[in-house]
C-alpha cells in the first residue's frame, strides 16, 4: 500500500499546526485542551468517515446533519417517552441512520436523481420528521429533562490514562474520551472495509471507472446503495455520541454539519472526483479541522474569523487535490505513446 | 421499421406521456394545487392573500431568477443566503456613514456582485468545483458578515426614503414587488434575447464545445457567479428595508436550498444546459403557493418540510422520467 | 467435430435511423485466431459489444458452447469465459496493477477479504507463464499506453477466458511489443483458446490470424481463411465494390491537388514532446488535402495545435503567408479557420438545443443587434443552411439529439460553414454516418474546396481518402509521410505505408 503524497502534506499540515498553535496560543498543549480536541471532534471524524463513502463513488451526502438529528429525536423520543431500555436503543439509532442512508443511495439508484438533488431532498424532509416526531414539542416538560440511561450517557465517559497506567503521579496524561475509542473502532472498521475487501475494492473501482465497473459485471446500484448507508450508520453514530453529550436532542442537532464532514474528508484527501481516499485522511483532517479552530480560539480570535478561516482551508485543500489532479493526468498524458 | 413488442410500445407510449406530462407539471401542478386550496380555504383567493404570497416570494424570486443562470451553466451557488446578509450590512453602514440613498444601492448590490465575481473566478479559472467554491464562500461570507456586523441588530429606523423600498405601497402593492418585476423580466430578456442567454444554455450543454467554437467561456461563467451575488445582495437590501433591521445572520442556511429548489422545480436541470428564468418563476410561485396554502390551512411546519422534501423528490423524478 | 466457442447469429443492431449492425454472424472455434477487419463505422465495435454483453441488439442470438446466452450481461459473459481487451482503457486509473487485473473478481476469503497472498500468487503465475513484467503495486494511471495494454491482456488471461475479443490491441505497440503479443497468442490457440483479433494491420493478420472476416457497411461480406486470400483481395472487400464505382465517378470529379496555387496554411517544422515531430506540408486555397494513418498516429494532436486548442512546442505555423500565434479557438476562428472534432458529442454538438442553436454557435456575433441576439437573422441564417445540406428534419427548432448521427454531423458542419471559413479542418468526419449522408458530405466538401476554402481531413478510412482527396498524407507514430497527388497513389503502397511502422 503506497502512501499518497497527498496524505503526507496532510500529516505534516497537522504536525506543523499543532507545533504553531503549541507555541503561540496559551493552553494549547496542555491535557486539557487535547481532550477537548478528542471530545470534541470524534464525532466530526466519523462523520466524515462516512462522508467519505459516497465521495468515493463520485456522488455527494448533503443529509448527514439531518440524519444526526434524526436519530437524536428518536433516541430522545425512545428513552424520555417510551422508556426502552438503552441496549434497544443503540443498535436502533444505528439502524435508523442506515435505514436514512440507503433511502439516498435507492433515491439516486432507482429514480435516478443527482446525489446533490437527492440528498438535498431528503436532508429537507428528514428536517421535517424531526421536527415532526419531536418528543419536545409534543410532551409538557421533556425539554428540561436529562437522559439518564446508563447505555446513553456511558459513551460520555472519560478514560483515566494517567491513573490506569500508574503514572498519574508522575506526568499528567489527558483523559481519553470514549467517543475517541470509538471513533478509533470506526476508523479501523472502516478502513480494513476499503482496504482489505472485496467490497472496498469495488467501491474504488467504481469511483474510479464507472464503465469498466459495469463492464466487469459489478452490481453498481447495490454499491452505492451500500455506500450511502454507511455514510447513515456514521451519522447515526455521531448522534448518539452527541446526545450522550448533551443528555437530551434537540431539533436543531447536526445544524450545519455536513459542511464540517465534507470539509474534513476533502482535506482529508478524498478527491471529489471519485476513486482516490481512504479513512484516514477523513478523521486526521476533522481533527485538524479542530486543532486549528481550538487553537484560535484560545488565541482569542473570535468565532466569526474562525468561520472565515474554515473557508479558506477549505478552499486550499479542494486546491491541492486539483493541482494533484493536473499532475496526474499531465504525467498520464505524457506516457501515452 | 418498427419491429418493437407490444411490450416496448407500452414503453414508448408511457415514455411519450413523461415527456409531455413533464414540462408541463408545474402549471398543471400550480392550477391543481390552487383549486384544492381555494376549495379548502376561500380566503385563499382573496386579493389580500395573492398579494401576500408574492410578497412573501420577493426575496427568494429576486435569488432564483439571479442564480438561474449559474444552475444553466451546470454549476451551484450555495452562498447566496450569507451575501444576502453582507449586502443587507454593507448598505447599513453606508446609509449611516450618510451616503445618499442611491450610492447605497449601489454599494450594497455590488458588494454582492463581487463576492460572487470573486467565486466565480476561482470556479472557472482556477477549475474547482462549483459545490466547494460556494460552501467555502458561505462560510467565509458568513464570518465576514459577522465581523463587521456582530450579532446585533442594527436599526434603520431613521431613513424613510430607504425603508420605502421594503414596506411602501404604490397603487396598494408594495414597491418590493415591482423591483421583483423589474429584475424578474430583466433576467428572463436577458436569457432569451441576448447572446448571453444563449451562451449560458450552452457552456451547461457542453462546455467544451462551446470553448472550441470560439466562446470565451471561462468569462462567461465568472459573470453568471457575479450576477448571483448581485440578486442575492439585493434581496437582503430588500429584506432589510422590510424589517428595519440589518443582521449578520441573515439567509440562515436553507436559504440557499430554497432557491435551488425553485430553479430545479421551474424545470433547469441541475447538470446545466438549457434552462429559463420564467419557468424558475413558476417555481417560485409553486412554492410560495404550496407554502402559504399549508400555512392558512394550518399544516404545522413539520409537516410541511416533509411534504415540501417529497414533492421536490417527485418533481424531479418525473423531470428524470421525462429525458 | 469440435464446437464452436461462440457463435453470433443474425445480430442486428438499429440506432434510430442508423444500421449499425445488420444480420451478422461470426463463428469462433476453439484454438481458432479470427482477424475481423473492415474500415471505421463497419460495424465491427458494435459486434463485439454485443458478443461481450455491452450491447443489447436488437435481433440475434449469441450461443456459446451450444447453449443461448443471455444478451446485454456484461456478468453472464464473462462468467461464459468471453473477455474482451477494448481499446478505451477500462481500467480503475488510481488503483494497483494486482487490483486491475482481477477488477471486479478478487478472490476472497470466507470473510469477504479479498485473498492478497493467493491474488498475488495467481498474478504472479499469470506475469511468468506469459513472460510479461509488471510491478504489480503501482498505480495503473502512471503507466505509458503500452503498459496499460499489458494490464488489460493480462485482465483477460486472469478470466480463463475460452473466447478473448481483441479491439485493436497493437494501436500503440512496437514492432518487439506486437512480436511478444503474438506468441501470447499463439500460446493461447494451443490451449484451445478462441480469439477475435480486430485490426487494421494487414501485416500481423497474415502473420498471426487463420481465418478473417470482413465487414463493411454494417455487413459481413466476405469469410475465408487467411492462406486462401492474399492482401489485395483483403483490400479490394474492405474498400468494395463501390470504390471502383467512386473512382469512376471520382474521375468525373475533377481532382485538384494544389487547389488555386496558393498556400493558405504552411505547418513548418510542427513538434510537440512526445506527441509528433518536425511536422511540415502546406495545405492549398482550392483543395482537399487527406492525412491518413491509424489510431494512435498522433493527427488528432496535431489538428488541435493547427487550431489554437493545444500547443505545439516547437515550429511555426503560417496562414496565408503570416506567422501566427494561435492561443485559443477563438483566434482560429478569427482567421478564418473552422475545425470539426473527432469526437461530435463530446467537443462538437450541444445535443439539447436546437439545431438552429447549434448552428449559429460559432457565429454568434453576427446575429448581434446592439445588446440583443436577432432571432429572426438567426433562423433565417439556419434555415438557409439546413436547406443546403438537407438536414433532416428540416425542423430547426428540434433537438439536435433527436437527430441521426448523418444530420448531427451534418449540423456540427453547418456551424462552421456559416462561418464561410477559409480554412477548414475535419477530424474522421463521417464516423457513424450512413452512406446517404456520407455521400452528401464528401458533395459538401467538394463544394467547399470549389469555393475557394482550403479543406484538410483527418480520416483511416481508406475508401474516404481516395474518394475525395486531392492530396494524400500518411501520418504514422506523430511523423507526416510526403504529400502526393491522389490520382498517383496505389492502394497497395498506401495500405503498406499506414502498416508501417516509424523507424
Amino acid at each position: 500500500m503506497t502512501i499518497r503524497p497527498a496524505t503526507l502534506a496532510l500529516v505534516a499540515f497537522f504536525a506543523l499546526s499543532m507545533a504553531v498553535f503549541s507555541v503561540f496560543a496559551p493552553r494549547f498543549a496542555s491535557p486539557s485542551n487535547i481532550e477537548d480536541l478528542m471530545g470534541g471532534f470524534s464525532f466530526i471524524a466519523i462523520l466524515a468517515m462516512g462522508e467519505a463513502f459516497p465521495i468515493l463513488t463520485r456522488g455527494i451526502d448533503l443529509s448527514v446533519g439531518a440524519i444526526v438529528a434524526l436519530v437524536g429525536m428518536v433516541i430522545f423520543d425512545m428513552s424520555l417517552i417510551f422508556h426502552v431500555p438503552g441496549y434497544v436503543i443503540v443498535p436502533t439509532a444505528l439502524a435508523v441512520g442506515a435505514l436514512a442512508g440507503a433511502v439516498n443511495g435507492m433515491l439516486i439508484v432507482f429514480v435516478r436523481l443527482q446525489p446533490f438533488i437527492a440528498t438535498l431532498a431528503t436532508l429537507a424532509t428528514y428536517r421535517g420528521i424531526v421536527y415532526a416526531i419531536s418528543g419536545r414539542q409534543l410532551v409538557e416538560g421533556l425539554t428540561t429533562t436529562p437522559i439518564r440511561d446508563k447505555w446513553i450517557t456511558g459513551i460520555e465517559t472519560y478514560f483515566d490514562l494517567g491513573r490506569m497506567l500508574g503514572i498519574g503521579r508522575m506526568v499528567h496524561l489527558p483523559a481519553v474520551p470514549l467517543s475517541f475509542l470509538l471513533m478509533l473502532g470506526v476508523f479501523v472498521i472502516l478502513q480494513g472495509v476499503l482496504l482489505f475487501s472485496k467490497f472496498g475494492r469495488s467501491v474504488l473501482t467504481l469511483g474510479g471507472n464507472a464503465e469498466a465497473a459495469r463492464l466487469a459485471g459489478l452490481n453498481t446500484g447495490a454499491i452505492t446503495v451500500i455506500c450511502y448507508a454507511i455514510s447513515g450508520v456514521c451519522a447515526g453514530l455521531a448522534g448518539l455520541m452527541l446526545v450522550a453529550k448533551l443528555t437530551t436532542s434537540t431539533e436543531g442537532l447536526g445544524f450545519g454539519m455536513e459542511l464540517s464532514a465534507i470539509a474534513a474528508a476533502v482535506i482529508g484527501g478524498v478527491s471529489l472526483s471519485g476513486g482516490v481516499g481512504s479513512m484516514f485522511g477523513p478523521a486526521l483532517g476533522a481533527f485538524l479541522l479542530g486543532a486549528i479552530l481550538l487553537g484560535l480560539t484560545l488565541l482569542q480570535v473570535s468565532q466569526y474569523t474562525q468561520q472565515i478561516v474554515t473557508g479558506c482551508i477549505l478552499l486550499a485543500a479542494v486546491g491541492y487535490d486539483r493541482l494533484l489532479l493536473l499532475r496526474r493526468l499531465r504525467r498520464r498524458l505524457a506516457n501515452t505513446g | 421499421m418498427s419491429t418493437e413488442s407490444p411490450v416496448a410500445q407500452g414503453h414508448t407510449r408511457r415514455a411519450r406521456l413523461f415527456r409531455v406530462l413533464g414540462p408541463n407539471a408545474l402549471p398543471i401542478a400550480i392550477l391543481v394545487l390552487g383549486v384544492i386550496f381555494a376549495v379548502a380555504q376561500p380566503a385563499f383567493l382573496t386579493a389580500d392573500n395573492l398579494i401576500g404570497i408574492v410578497r412573501q416570494v420577493v426575496l427568494i424570486g429576486i435569488m432564483a431568477s439571479c442564480t438561474t443562470f449559474v444552475i444553466m451553466t451546470g454549476g451551484v451557488d450555495l452562498s447566496v443566503g450569507p451575501v444576502l446578509a453582507f449586502g443587507g450590512l454593507v448598505a447599513f453602514f453606508c446609509l449611516n456613514a450618510g451616503w445618499p440613498l442611491a450610492l447605497v444601492i449601489f454599494a450594497g448590490t455590488t458588494s454582492g456582485f463581487a463576492v460572487g465575481l470573486i467565486s466565480g473566478a476561482v470556479i472557472a479559472f482556477a477549475g474547482l468545483p462549483p459545490i466547494i467554491v460556494t460552501l467555502a464562500a458561505l462560510s467565509i461570507v458568513r464570518g465576514a458578515a459577522l465581523t463587521i456586523g456582530g450579532t446585533d441588530q442594527h436599526l434603520i429606523n431613521s431613513w424613510p426614503d430607504y425603508t420605502f423600498i421594503g414596506s411602501g405601497m404604490i397603487f396598494g402593492v408594495p414597491f418590493s414587488i415591482f423591483i421583483f418585476a423589474v429584475v424578474a423580466l430583466v433576467m428572463i430578456f436577458i436569457q432569451k434575447r441576448t447572446p448571453l442567454g444563449l451562451l449560458v444554455a450552452a457552456i451547461g450543454d457542453n462546455e467544451r464545445a462551446a470553448y472550441l467554437s470560439g466562446h470565451r467561456t471561462r468569462l462567461t461563467k465568472m459573470l453568471v457567479y457575479g450576477i448571483s451575488g448581485f440578486g442575492a445582495a439585493l434581496a437582503g437590501i430588500i429584506q432589510t428595508a422590510q424589517v428595519h433591521t440589518a443582521i449578520a445572520i441573515y439567509g440562515p442556511f436553507g436559504t440557499e436550498l430554497d432557491v435551488i429548489a425553485a430553479v430545479v422545480l421551474g424545470g433547469t436541470s441541475i447538470m446545466g444546459g438549457r434552462g429559463s428564468v420564467a419557468r424558475t418563476l413558476l417555481g417560485v410561485f409553486f412554492l410560495g403557493i404550496v407554502n402559504d396554502g399549508m400555512n392558512i390551512l394550518n399544516v404545522s411546519v413539520d409537516i410541511q418540510l416533509i411534504a415540501k422534501g417529497i414533492i421536490i423528490a417527485c418533481a424531479l423524478g418525473l423531470a428524470a422520467r421525462g429525458n | 467435430m469440435d464446437r464452436p466457442l461462440i457463435r453470433g447469429i443474425d445480430l442486428t443492431k438499429v440506432y434510430g435511423d442508423l444500421v449499425a449492425l445488420n444480420t451478422a454472424n461470426l463463428t469462433v472455434m476453439p484454438g481458432e485466431v479470427r482477424a475481423l477487419i473492415g474500415s471505421n463505422g463497419a460495424g465491427k465495435s458494435t459486434l463485439i459489444k454485443i458478443l461481450t454483453g455491452a450491447v443489447t441488439p436488437t435481433l440475434g442470438k449469441v450461443e456459446i458452447e451450444g447453449e443461448y446466452a443471455p444478451l446485454g450481461d456484461p456478468r453472464e459473459m464473462i462468467r461464459r469465459g468471453v473477455a474482451c481487451i477494448y481499446q478505451h482503457s477500462n481500467l480503475a486509473p488510481a488503483m494497483s496493477v494486482l487490483d486491475n487485473i482481477y477488477l471486479g473478481r478478487q478472490p476472497t476469503s470466507h470473510l469477504g477479504l479479498v485473498a492478497v497472498k493467493r491474488q498475488r500468487q495467481a498474478a504472479r503465475a499469470l506475469l511468468d507463464r506469459h513472460g510479461i513484467t509488471l510491478d504489480l503495486d503501482v498505480a495503473v494511471g502512471s503507466l505509458s499506453t503500452v503498459k496499460q495494454k499489458e494490464v488489460e491482456i493480462l485482465k483477460a488471461l486472469a478470466l480463463e477466458a475460452r473466447v478473448i475479443l481483441m479491439d485493436e490491441p497493437t494501436g500503440w505497440l512496437s514492432a518487439s511489443e506486437v512480436g511478444k503479443l503474438h506468441a501470447t497468442i499463439r500460446a493461447l490457440k494451443d490451449r484451445g483458446v478462441g480469439i477475435v483479433y480486430i485490426s487494421h494491420m494487414l501485416d500481423e493478420i497474415f502473420a498471426v490470424c487463420d481465418t478473417v472476416t470482413v465487414m463493411r457497411d454494417g455487413k459481413v461480406i466476405a469469410e475465408s481463411a487467411v492462406v486462401d486470400i492474399d492482401r489485395p483481395r483483403v483490400v479490394h472487400l474492405m474498400v468494395g465494390e463501390k470504390l471502383a464505382r467512386e473512382s469512376e465517378q471520382a474521375g468525373q470529379h475533377k481532382r485538384r491537388p494544389r487547389g488555386t496555387g496558393e498556400v493558405r496554411l504552411g505547418a513548418r517544422r510542427l513538434s510537440k514532446h512526445g506527441v509528433f515531430t518536425d511536422v511540415s506540408f502546406d495545405l492549398y486555397a482550392g483543395e482537399i488535402l487527406c492525412i491518413t494513418g491509424l489510431i494512435g498516429s498522433k493527427r488528432t494532436e496535431l489538428l488541435r495545435t493547427l487550431f489554437g486548442a493545444d500547443r505545439f512546442d516547437a515550429g511555426t505555423l503560417e496562414i496565408e503567408g503570416k506567422r501566427v500565434s494561435l492561443s485559443s479557438p477563438r483566434g482560429a476562428i478569427a482567421h478564418g479557420m473552422g475545425f470539426l472534432p473527432e469526437d461530435r458529442h463530446r467537443e462538437g454538438l450541444m445535443l439539447d438545443l436546437s439545431t438552429n442553436e447549434n448552428l449559429a454557435m460559432a457565429t454568434l456575433s453576427r446575429f448581434r443587434s446592439g445588446i440583443l441576439l436577432s432571432a429572426r437573422r438567426l433562423s433565417k441564417s439556419a434555415r438557409l443552411m439546413i436547406e443546403a445540406l438537407s438536414i433532416q428534419p428540416p425542423d430547426g427548432n428540434r433537438a439536435v439529439r433527436l437527430l441521426s448521427g448523418g444530420n448531427q454531423q451534418k449540423t456540427l458542419l453547418g456551424k462552421w460553414l456559416t462561418l464561410s471559413p477559409r480554412i477548414i479542418i475535419l477530424d474522421e468526419p463521417t464516423v457513424g454516418v450512413d452512406v446517404g449522408a456520407k455521400a452528401e458530405i464528401y458533395a459538401i466538401l467538394r463544394k467547399e474546396r470549389d469555393r475557394g476554402a482550403a479543406v484538410l481531413v483527418v480520416s483511416s478510412d481508406l475508401e474516404e481518402v481516395l474518394t475525395v482527396a486531392d492530396r494524400i498524407a500518411v501520418m504514422v507514430s506523430g511523423r507526416l509521410g510526403d504529400v502526393r497527388d491522389a490520382e498517383a497513389t496505389d492502394i497497395n503502397a498506401l495500405v503498406r505505408e499506414i502498416g508501417s511502422q516509424a523507424a
